[in-house]
């Protein structure tokens, strides 16, 4: 009721009703509670939270954990089964993609009247054209049917309208997965700048850029509030949470792998640098994410690979690592038959598939073979300087093989053995970037004059 | 949150339209516009096309049937083309909402899915798009009248008093329809035959009174007959209308139009749902 809340959800439910024909519904909205013909998925379950006005409130949770539904419960596109929700002040939104576009209209008219379903007159809306169109950075396009864009030109223009309709509070749901890295920087400035003035509802499952945005974080686990407050702490229990039924889910999905999952088992590695994680936005952040032991595989099966982890030279898993910092590559294996020289490696690819970087242990173990007996293990141990990566997911491929470079059986090859996302990045516009020991640019004395070539840049390595 | 979640209201019913005009008019106008675009001619062709229809219809009734509305009436070949082309005006207001509503949630998910939209006012979109096409029509009908007899009947601004009642009718029944639509499919093959069978079953192609007297009591049933015949009391013969009959009509037109409204805002809770 007050006037300081933006929205006000209380013992909010939803519950789909799944029908086996059409006309069941139908026939179920005059029948009111006499009779049941359908079945019932609760996708929410009384979720109750408020939103202050000014206030950058996260909601994450994992795939079907209800977020995506209590936005649209908040918006008033769906109703509530139960509960109610009260907002104050007019809400733009961005649910799914390409908001409230009608195909067969130009983006020119999908402006107007997406202008006029919020609620503005037309001069209000032709004052914010020219504006609109600069944002969107379409072009031509703005003239052609929506039905012709591109995903990532809907996005662009949808964002462009909702940022531009004087909206007390904005609703995003995953918009901003699509559009490329430099539309993206474009909306979080815009959504930074947002906040200092408005209420802002931002859904992601990205942890990384719900704590860098948000106050307060909802975090929402099947249907239910599992917990909310500040952004920082409840990000964390949720990475800790996901960490660890990712590792649960695993052990218990393939009985095969038990003594593997003693050796892995090793206490989750929580990540310290999460906290300094808001620093500057260009910091080269990899998020980790954890052996995949079921991943697409071959070979002879006569080793298996037990674990693949990042680690910090001290010997911790990491969860997190930031580029230009040593890291370790940890390979487990156990021969499951005699190998008289085995060779362990890895190749880090993108998400494109291209081969970023990987070495293997050949060279190392060339003269004296590290020759294993069966039932042993053996672990080996990459260590190097993370290099800077574009922002992206890539996935590491590890192997083992028996026998020389150019000449060996390969014996369990796992494609997308392990796979970290780089959040944010310097790097643009190459494959890799390397830690540079130092950058100098300077006036060199006395020759500006001469030559007049202007930033001659002196970079030493 | 407003005007819309308050259907109990009689005056819902104009508040569906009011409150968002702007959006409704310029959807409107995109609709008129948009079924001609792509064509050289444009917004012309719905000048062009009651046109030809009504030169066709001159020729084809007047010239090669001979065909006469009233039997020993007068012999001017125009008079059957205008009296056909002012009962098809009235009937296609009625059967382009018609036949359109059940199809029109169904044809805009994301207006259900992703934007909180003002529903209600699409069938008001249709009405103004078929209200926009029956003017032109009037207009080449007034035109041709003008040029051919010389002069209008007096009676012709009786006209809009006779399509408010029949506009109160079709918004309601739109709304039903479309809400409807939602969930049964089927409405949208099921509402074309209906409207057809209506077409033929009002005296929009013959007079009621050469239908024989058993026969009667299926063209007085529609209510479409109603509306043909007093416009073609005001537009072609000069006469009166039955206005008893026409205050009653809007009375229950508008009863209509709030049921349309109440059952539509009732039934649209669940249309996320569905689409």
């Amino acid at each position: 009721m007050s006037s300081d809340l933006a929205v006000r959800a209380e013992g909010i439910a939803k519950s789909f009703r799944l029908f086996n024909h059409p006309r069941d519904r139908l026939k179920q909205i005059f029948a009111g509670s006499r009779r049941k013909y359908y079945q019932e998925f609760w996708a929410l379950n009384d979720v109750s939270f408020e939103v202050a006005r000014g206030e950058t409130v996260g909601i994450i949770g994992r795939n079907g954990s209800g977020k995506s539904t209590l936005l649209q419960i908040v918006c008033g596109t769906l109703k509530p089964s139960a509960g109610h929700v009260e907002t104050h002040g007019r809400i733009a939104a961005m649910l799914e993609l390409g908001a409230g576009f009608s195909p067969e209209f130009s983006g020119r008219e999908n402006i107007f009247l997406n202008g006029y379903i919020v609620g503005l007159t037309q001069q209000q809306i032709e004052a914010r054209y020219e504006a609109i169109c600069a944002f969107a950075d379409i072009g031509d396009f703005i003239e052609q049917p929506i039905k012709t864009y591109s995903t990532g030109m809907a996005v662009r223009l949808a964002f462009a309208v909702m940022a531009h309709v004087d909206a007390d509070i904005l609703v995003i749901d995953e918009a901003l997965a699509v559009g490329d890295a430099r539309f993206v920087q474009k909306c979080m400035r815009f959504l930074r700048e947002f906040k200092e003035r408005g209420t802002l509802l931002f859904v992601s499952h990205d942890t990384t850029a719900v704590a860098n945005l948000c106050d307060r974080v909802v975090w929402l686990d099947g249907g239910r509030l599992k917990a909310s407050g500040p952004a920082k702490q409840v990000c964390d229990m949720y990475l800790e949470n996901l960490f660890e039924s990712v590792q649960g889910a695993s052990r218990g999905a393939a009985p095969a792998a038990a003594p593997a999952a003693a050796l892995t088992s090793a206490a989750p590695s929580r990540d310290q640098r999460l906290d300094i994680l808001q620093a500057s936005p260009y910091r080269n952040d990899v998020e980790i994410f954890e052996f995949h032991r079921e991943a697409a595989s071959f070979g002879r099966r006569g080793a298996r690979i037990l674990d693949v982890r990042f680690e910090h030279p001290h010997g911790e898993r990491l969860a997190w690592a930031v580029g230009g910092e040593t890291v370790v590559v940890a390979i487990d294996i156990e021969a499951l038959e005699p190998l008289a020289s085995p060779i362990v490696g890895f190749l880090v690819r993108d998400r494109l598939g291209q081969n970023v970087f990987g070495d293997n242990t050949y060279l190392t173990s060339q003269a004296s073979p590290l020759a294993l007996a069966e039932g042993d293990s053996a672990s080996a141990r990459f260590e190097f300087d993370l290099p800077l990566l574009p922002p992206g997911d890539y996935s590491i491929a590890v192997a083992v093989a028996d026998g020389r470079q150019d000449d060996h059986v390969q014996h369990e090859w796992i494609h997308d053995a392990l796979t970290f996302r780089v959040e944010t990045s310097s790097v643009r516009h190459s494959l890799v970037g390397l830690p540079m020991r130092a950058i100098r640019f300077e006036r060199v004395a006395g020759a500006a004059a001469a030559t007049r070539t202007p930033g001659l840049a002196d970079t030493t390595r | 949150m407003n005007a819309t979640s308050q259907p109990k209201q009689p005056l819902a019913v104009f508040a569906s339209f009011w409150n968002h005009r702007t959006l409704i008019l310029n959807l409107a106008r995109r609709d008129v516009v948009g079924r001609y675009s792509g064509s050289m001619l444009g917004l012309l062709w719905s000048f062009f096309n009651p046109l030809l229809m009504l030169g066709v219809y001159t020729f084809v009734f007047g010239l090669v049937f001979k065909t006469r509305w009233n039997p020993g009436g007068s012999d001017n070949m125009l008079e059957f083309a205008v009296v056909l082309f002012s009962g098809l005006l009235v009937f296609g207001i009625f059967s382009e909402n018609i036949n359109r509503a059940p199809g029109l949630m169904l044809q805009n998910p994301g207006f259900i899915k992703r934007v909180v939209f003002p529903l209600e006012g699409l069938p008001w979109v249709v009405m103004c798009s078929s209200l926009f096409h029956a003017a032109i029509s009037l207009v080449v009908l007034a035109a041709v009248m003008l040029v051919v007899m010389g002069s209008l009947p007096a009676t012709w601004p009786l006209i809009l008093v006779v399509l408010l009642p029949l506009l109160l009718f079709v918004i309601g029944f739109s709304w039903a329809l479309a809400a409807l639509g939602v969930y049964l499919r089927d409405l949208q093959q099921t509402i074309n035959i209906v409207t057809a069978v209506l077409m033929f079953m009002s005296p929009i192609f013959y007079p009621a009174s050469a239908v024989p007297k058993e026969f009667r009591w299926a063209i007085d049933w529609n209510p479409m007959t109603f509306f043909v015949e007093q416009a073609r009391q005001v537009l072609v013969w000069g006469h009166p209308p039955d206005f008893a009959g026409l205050a009653g009509m809007t009375v229950g037109g508008f009863v209509v139009a709030w049921l349309g409204l109440a059952f539509f805002q009732h039934a649209r809770d669940g249309f996320a749902d569905v689409i």
